[in-house]
């Protein structure tokens, strides 16, 4: 069981008060109809399963019930660090880039 | 006083406290003070189980959470607990305890027989050997389980309680012996909070063993005292004995376990505290002082009764009063075991030491053994212990200076008890079980933690390796004023003193040869709870086995209660020279969490019984168990399921609240379902976006049935929705659904489109939702309601309105989930019971009949309507539903599942589609889940088209009916199809699934 | 129509609390009672918006709490729950008007006050060991919460929110088809520490008792 700080609440809590929302800034496509099958596909169902540091959304369903951007890492399970989705999203796009 | 007693200055049993207690029926007397062990022994009892597989007689080997042999069931009825090590069983006045073992009986037993057949019952023998035919496994399961196994689970449910306490704290030392009370002194002096727990009844570990420890120029026990004292007196400090840290998680989550009450006579037990309490603690640090466990030799028939470990031997004597025999063999490698030789001599014993060394401990050391009678035997080995149901004595061996073979014959000497020492092992079971590894010490033989610990962990003491007390005491002052400066505190006291003796270097033995090639020789024991022998594990290597953790598999190597605790290394040590490799290479098994068992009572806490999982009620409760509801779960709610009278069967009670609200009028607490509030200038685009009917022109005072699909088109929930005003609508979910709904609303916003302004608010709670339902529901309404004009053209079907209901403010929706006219009257909640029996009041002279759960599915499944999650099951887009009508394929914005519904598969002719099914004879009610087939032919494989989802006699029709998905069913209407289940075939037409009203006209009335 | 006569009933109403309430007394060293039927709304807002703030402050005369801490005053308490979520807990009868001055203020904003009263209720715990109960049922740190702080988290299985105005005790606001669940696993709870059903302490200036309305608690008339 880990401990989250959540960044709305400014508090770390007990895992039981959230929920896993699976991976992080996966984008929809922005014109659904004009995706491909397979870009389609990729979307629904293609996941990264990083061995390692991933960027996952957890929802603080028993407490402000806002999603948020925590980086953890799968393996040892620490956890780098939570940010709004807006905070954290900037910090995932630099990542990606280098 | 029994013949193996003997009084000890040390001893911590109370002389003046007899007990009496029985062990397989026997009656024993003890003292307070004593375990069942130590009891068992004192009274000259050896014979205390068979082994799991060769039904071998084994007796108690060692004295704490290592034992593997003295499993034993304590009690009888509700208050029992099987498998019990009797090592760690306190003794009190009237204790019953049996055999866990031996089948027909502990004295004969058949696998004994087997046991004699051992050089066929290889590891993998079950495997091997029951390979077929595969109808025959369950013959062979009943006879092995017979066999096999240890103690019985209770039948009888517990008459005490559990309970869980949470804990955040900033230090938890783990373990109370002198390394533990130090590092726990040195944080409650720094003003740390800090919770120490040790396993024991008192604190002391290893001290309460040795007689001969002295700290800061005072006998150890001493100081332990002075220092428990202290902690006592801090308020800062918390001290738990008997609890077992048994887990370790993320984050320096423990879990420990306390045994409350267990160490009472059942009658003196206190009905206000809980048997045992599970504790997770939260700490900033952990210290871990778990020390260590003494492991014994491999040698021949190492596991007879009356064998045991050197250590166990002496914690027997000093801190029980109890002898193990009065003609002992100790068999060591090291020098530390020469303390407990003097020992027993001391208290009378004859004692012969045979060290496998050439010339044997420190000088000294040999002296004092010598001075007090020992006598020594140098280079030596035990190639064999002999005797059957007890040792009688040991055929020895002479060892070369490596101890790796045989150099020639040996005495055989007589004795009643045989004592060895491999050497000890490091405890780092919790340091390792949230993926931190030990590291191989071949100077200390044994798997020991890195001085550093890890983050968040520090390691104190015998965990690291270091058996002296004066070096175990110093690396935990340095390791915990590391700590402490961490926590931004000063560490000021003096480390204890404790002078360590010289010592001559341990000579490495594992497996002390025999003269003879593996597996010739008399069975050498590596694991007594899984009769592994050190044969064994040669096989595994031979057959191919590398990895330490697929020996362990195959062999059973260090599994069961005791977790290898006295098995694993040396087993690790075999199978590295059996595939010649360095044991740090071989490495150990995983170390997974519990470190000793833990009950399931513990586990569950005060979650059982009506606590088990939260049971949600309505505000109806009381009327409805006043009219005699039996109730059903539905996500955590507990819902009406039928209204029997008198002694009306299910079936009957259904027909007749069926019959009473298609032809007058019935009542349903609809309470349970999801409401949600939504609002924002964007609350109509985001429920565009989330439902896949269309939402732009629906009008305040209007309602409409909404179908939320996943985004893989699939459909995840449904349920009306009312515009309140143009930026304002009030949601329903599924009962069981509201929780996820609401989340997936919230994700959805937040992750995708917080452009919105749109706000949701949960509100199942503060609504009473009471459905009116059949056509006399308007004459009803009529007479409780006089602000709103209920009539069919004011108050259509999908309207809603906001009036006085009875005198309480209500919302009022016409909406249906029969197919009849009918109302749901929504009120603040407190005044839920009030409304229900106003409703039912006015509803006497129409004979207002309530019905639960089970009519309301056969109203809904007579009209078609699916229920989420019973008619479909994740796989079912709107189209394999026939529900294409409310799917908005013009809306602009693409919503959520619209892609996917254009997706090949999506697509496809022969998926699964809804449709009704009318049986050949009218009379059969079809099994929900039964398989639908094509034609007869039922053989494999068979062509199978589908399935029943949904199954009712329906009492308006006079028949059954049923809803099934049938590949293709949208095109196959009047087909015969054959529906299988429970052994019989039931041909059935396909039909609409709506089978009453297809006009829809009893809605509208 | 008829005379009707319309009763309120509090979620805990089917365990008869005021048939059950002794004086309060130092050897029961955990307590509980509820608060029945007091008016619960939610306030919908970017609380940092200082607009939206002012408006929740002009309509309840209560300042926006801090996150996780709650304010108090004439109109009762104003608990944080979110970024954009306050939770007011008021007298029943102050229901109408405070949700007409919320709709007043708000108006032009993005903001929003939804009743909930019919679905909340607060339960009282105190004694020397209520923190030691709390313990027992959820893994919040509950001996760090102070005088002030608002905390949601789970019981059991269930969500609650834990407010302490002083040392005595903390008040639970809780939902009312839990509430029964709630109780019983309160109860079990406390058996080591010789609980009782304990009359509710005089009102004081403690911010939540002064909500109680005076009459018979869980079953109550009101005016048609």
């Amino acid at each position: 069981m880990f401990q989250i700080h959540c960044p709305h609440c400014g508090a770390t809590r007990e895992e039981e008060e959230f929920s896993y929302a699976g991976e992080a800034y996966i984008a929809r496509p922005a014109k659904p109809e004009e995706a491909t099958e397979a870009e389609w596909g990729d979307y629904l169902f293609m996941r990264k399963n990083t061995r390692g540091w991933f960027w996952e959304q957890w929802q603080h369903t028993a407490g402000c019930r806002k999603v948020f951007a925590v980086k953890r890492n799968t393996v040892s399970y620490e956890i780098a660090g939570t940010w709004t989705l807006a905070e954290g999203k900037e910090l995932y796009l630099k990542e990606s880039e280098a | 006083m029994s013949a193996y007693r003997v009084s000890r200055a040390s001893q911590r049993i109370n002389e003046k406290a007899p007990l009496t207690f029985r062990f397989d029926g026997k009656k024993y007397k003890g003292f307070a003070g004593d375990t069942l062990a130590s009891a068992l022994i004192a009274n000259g009892v050896k014979l205390i189980g068979r082994s799991f597989k060769y039904g071998r007689p084994r007796g108690i080997v060692g004295h704490g959470a290592e034992e593997p042999n003295a499993l034993i069931q304590l009690e009888t009825g509700g208050h029992t607990v099987p498998d019990l090590k009797a090592t760690q069983v306190e003794l009190y006045e009237g204790l019953s305890a049996t055999t866990t073992t031996g089948f027909p009986s502990l004295n004969f037993d058949l696998k004994g027989l087997a046991g004699q057949f051992s050089r066929f019952m290889p590891p993998g023998f079950y495997y091997k050997t029951f390979m077929g035919p595969a109808k025959a496994w369950p013959f062979y399961e009943e006879i092995i389980r017979k066999a096999a196994g240890y103690g019985r689970a209770p039948v009888d449910p517990d008459p005490e309680f559990y309970d869980h306490l949470h804990h955040h704290v900033d230090v938890l030392v783990v373990g109370g012996g002198a390394c533990g009370l130090w590092a726990a002194t040195l944080a409650g002096r720094a003003g740390l909070k800090t919770l120490l727990v040790d396993e024991q009844s008192e604190v002391g570990g290893w001290m309460l063993s040795d007689a001969r420890a002295v700290i800061d120029g005072k006998p150890a026990m001493k100081w332990v005292s002075e220092r428990l004292a202290e902690l006592k007196s801090l308020s800062n400090v918390t001290v738990l004995t008997r609890t077992t840290a048994f887990a370790h998680h993320e984050q320096n989550l423990v879990q420990a376990v306390e045994l409350v009450q267990d160490h009472l006579p059942i009658a003196q037990r206190v009905a206000t505290t809980p048997r045992q309490r599970l504790h997770k603690i939260r700490a900033h640090h952990v210290v871990l002082a778990s020390g260590a466990i003494e492991r014994p030799l491999v040698y021949g028939n190492n596991d007879r009764p009356g064998v045991l470990t050197a250590a166990a031997g002496q914690t027997y004597l000093n801190r029980y009063g109890v002898a193990v025999g009065r003609k002992v063999l100790l068999l060591t490698h090291n020098d530390a075991s020469y303390d407990t030789a003097l020992d027993l001599a001391e208290a009378g014993s004859r004692v012969t030491l045979i060290d496998t060394r050439q010339r044997g401990a420190a000088a000294w050391r040999l002296d004092a053994a010598k001075k007090a009678g020992v006598e020594l035997l140098l280079g030596y080995g035990i190639a064999e212990v002999q005797g059957g149901k007890a040792a009688s004595g040991a055929k020895l061996v002479k060892l070369d200076p490596s101890c790796l073979t045989v150099t020639g014959k040996g005495p055989t000497l007589s004795a009643d008890a045989i004592l060895s020492s491999g050497g000890l092992t490091s405890t780092v079971h919790l340091f390792c079980h949230n993926n931190g590894r030990p590291y191989w010490n071949e100077e200390r033989l044994s798997f020991v933690t890195p001085d550093e610990g890890r983050q968040g962990i520090s390691v104190a003491g015998a965990v690291t390796g270091r058996w002296g007390l004066g070096e175990a005491l110093a690396q935990t002052h340095a390791s915990v004023s590391a700590m402490l400066i961490g926590f931004g505190r000063n560490p000021s006291s003096t480390c204890p003193v404790s002078e360590d003796q010289d010592i001559q270097p341990t000579r490495r033995v594992f497996r002390v040869p025999d003269g003879k090639p593996e597996g010739h020789g008399a069975k050498a024991l590596v694991d007594f709870q899984n009769d592994v022998a050190a044969a064994d594990i040669h096989l595994a290597v031979r057959e191919n086995y590398r990895s330490i953790e697929h020996v362990k598999r195959y062999t059973a190597l260090g599994f069961g209660t005791d977790q290898g605790k006295l098995s694993n290394v040396n087993g690790f040590a075999i199978a590295a020279e059996a595939l010649g490799m360095p044991i740090s290479q071989v490495g150990t098994t995983t170390y997974r969490p519990a470190y000793t068992p833990v009950t399931f009572g513990a586990l569950a806490g005060s979650h059982v019984g009506d606590t088990f999982d939260p049971r949600r009620y309505t505000a109806m409760q009381s009327s409805h168990v006043s009219r005699g509801a039996l109730f059903e779960t539905v996500g955590q709610w507990m819902r009406p399921w039928y209204f029997p009278k008198g002694n009306e069967t299910m079936h009957q009670a259904v027909d007749r609240e069926c019959l009473a609200t298609r032809n007058s009028v019935g009542v349903m607490d609809a309470s349970t379902l999801g409401k949600i509030d939504i609002k924002g200038p964007d609350a109509r685009e985001f429920l565009n976006r989330i439902y896949s009917n269309a939402w732009s022109k629906l009008d305040p005072g209007k309602c409409r049935y909404g179908l939320m699909l996943d985004e893989n088109g699939m459909v995840m929930d449904d349920g009306v929705t009312a515009c309140v005003a143009d930026d304002h609508f009030y949601m329903t979910t599924t009962t069981g659904g509201a929780a996820r709904v609401l989340n997936w609303l919230e994700r959805w916003h937040q992750t995708e489109w917080p452009e919105l302004k749109v706000r949701f608010t949960s509100v199942t709670d503060h609504w009473s939702t009471t459905a009116v339902v059949g056509p006399k529901s308007r004459a009803v309404l009529k007479k409780l309601c006089g602000d709103i004009d209920l009539s069919a053209d004011a108050f259509k079907f999908m309207d809603w309105r906001d009036g006085t209901i009875a005198g309480v403010p209500a919302r009022v929706c016409r909406i249906s989930f029969s197919g009849e006219l009918a109302y749901e009257i929504n009120v603040d909640a407190c005044y839920g019971h009030y409304i229900w029996e106003q409703v039912m009041e006015a509803g006497k002279e129409f004979d207002i009949t309530p019905y639960g759960t089970e009519t309301m599915h056969v109203l809904r499944a007579e009209k078609g309507f699916i229920i989420v999650g019973q008619d479909s099951d994740g796989s079912m887009s709107p189209i394999d539903l026939n529900m294409a009508w409310a799917v908005g394929m013009k809306k602009p914005f693409s919503f959520l599942g619209k892609r996917s519904l254009s997706r090949s598969d999506t697509t496809r002719s022969d998926r699964k589609q809804l449709v009704g099914l009318y049986t050949e004879d009218p009379k059969v009610v079809l099994a929900e889940g039964a398989q639908i087939l094509s034609s007869r032919n039922t053989q494999a494989p068979a062509d199978m088209q589908g399935h029943v989802t949904s199954s009712y006699h329906s009492a308006f029709l006079g028949r059954s009916i049923a809803m099934a998905v049938v590949k293709g069913g949208l095109k196959r209407e009047g087909d015969t199809v054959y529906v299988w289940a429970h052994g019989k075939m039931h041909p059935a037409k396909v039909v609409s699934s709506v089978f009453v009203d297809q006009e829809g006209v009893r809605q509208h009335g | 129509m008829a005379n009707f006569q319309p009763y309120l009933q509090s979620p805990l109403v089917n365990f008869n609390l005021p048939a059950q309430t002794v004086p309060a007394d130092a050897s029961q060293k955990v307590r509980a009672n509820e608060l029945p039927l007091l008016g619960y709304i939610v306030l919908r807002g970017e609380l940092a918006d200082a607009a939206v703030a002012q408006a929740i402050t002009k309509a309840t005369g209560l300042a926006v709490p801090a996150a996780s801490r709650f304010s108090s005053g004439e109109a009762g308490v104003l608990i944080w729950q979110s970024p954009d979520e306050c939770l007011l807990v008021t007298a029943r009868a102050a229901v109408p008007a405070l949700l007409a001055a919320c709709a007043d203020a708000f108006a032009g904003l993005f903001a929003q006050a939804v009743d909930n009263s019919g679905g909340l209720t607060t339960v009282y715990l105190s004694g020397v060991e209520h923190v030691t109960l709390l313990r027992h049922l959820g893994v919040y740190d509950f001996e760090s919460v102070e005088a002030g702080d608002a905390v949601s988290t789970v019981l059991g299985k269930a969500g609650a929110l834990v407010c302490r105005v002083d040392g005595d005790g903390v008040f639970l606001v809780i939902r009312r088809s839990f509430a029964d669940y709630l109780w019983l696993l309160i109860t079990k709870a406390a058996i080591p520490y010789r609980f009782a059903v304990a009359k509710l302490p005089s009102a004081g200036k403690s911010p939540f008792l002064r909500l109680v309305d005076a009459g018979s608690p869980a079953k109550r008339p009101v005016a048609a």
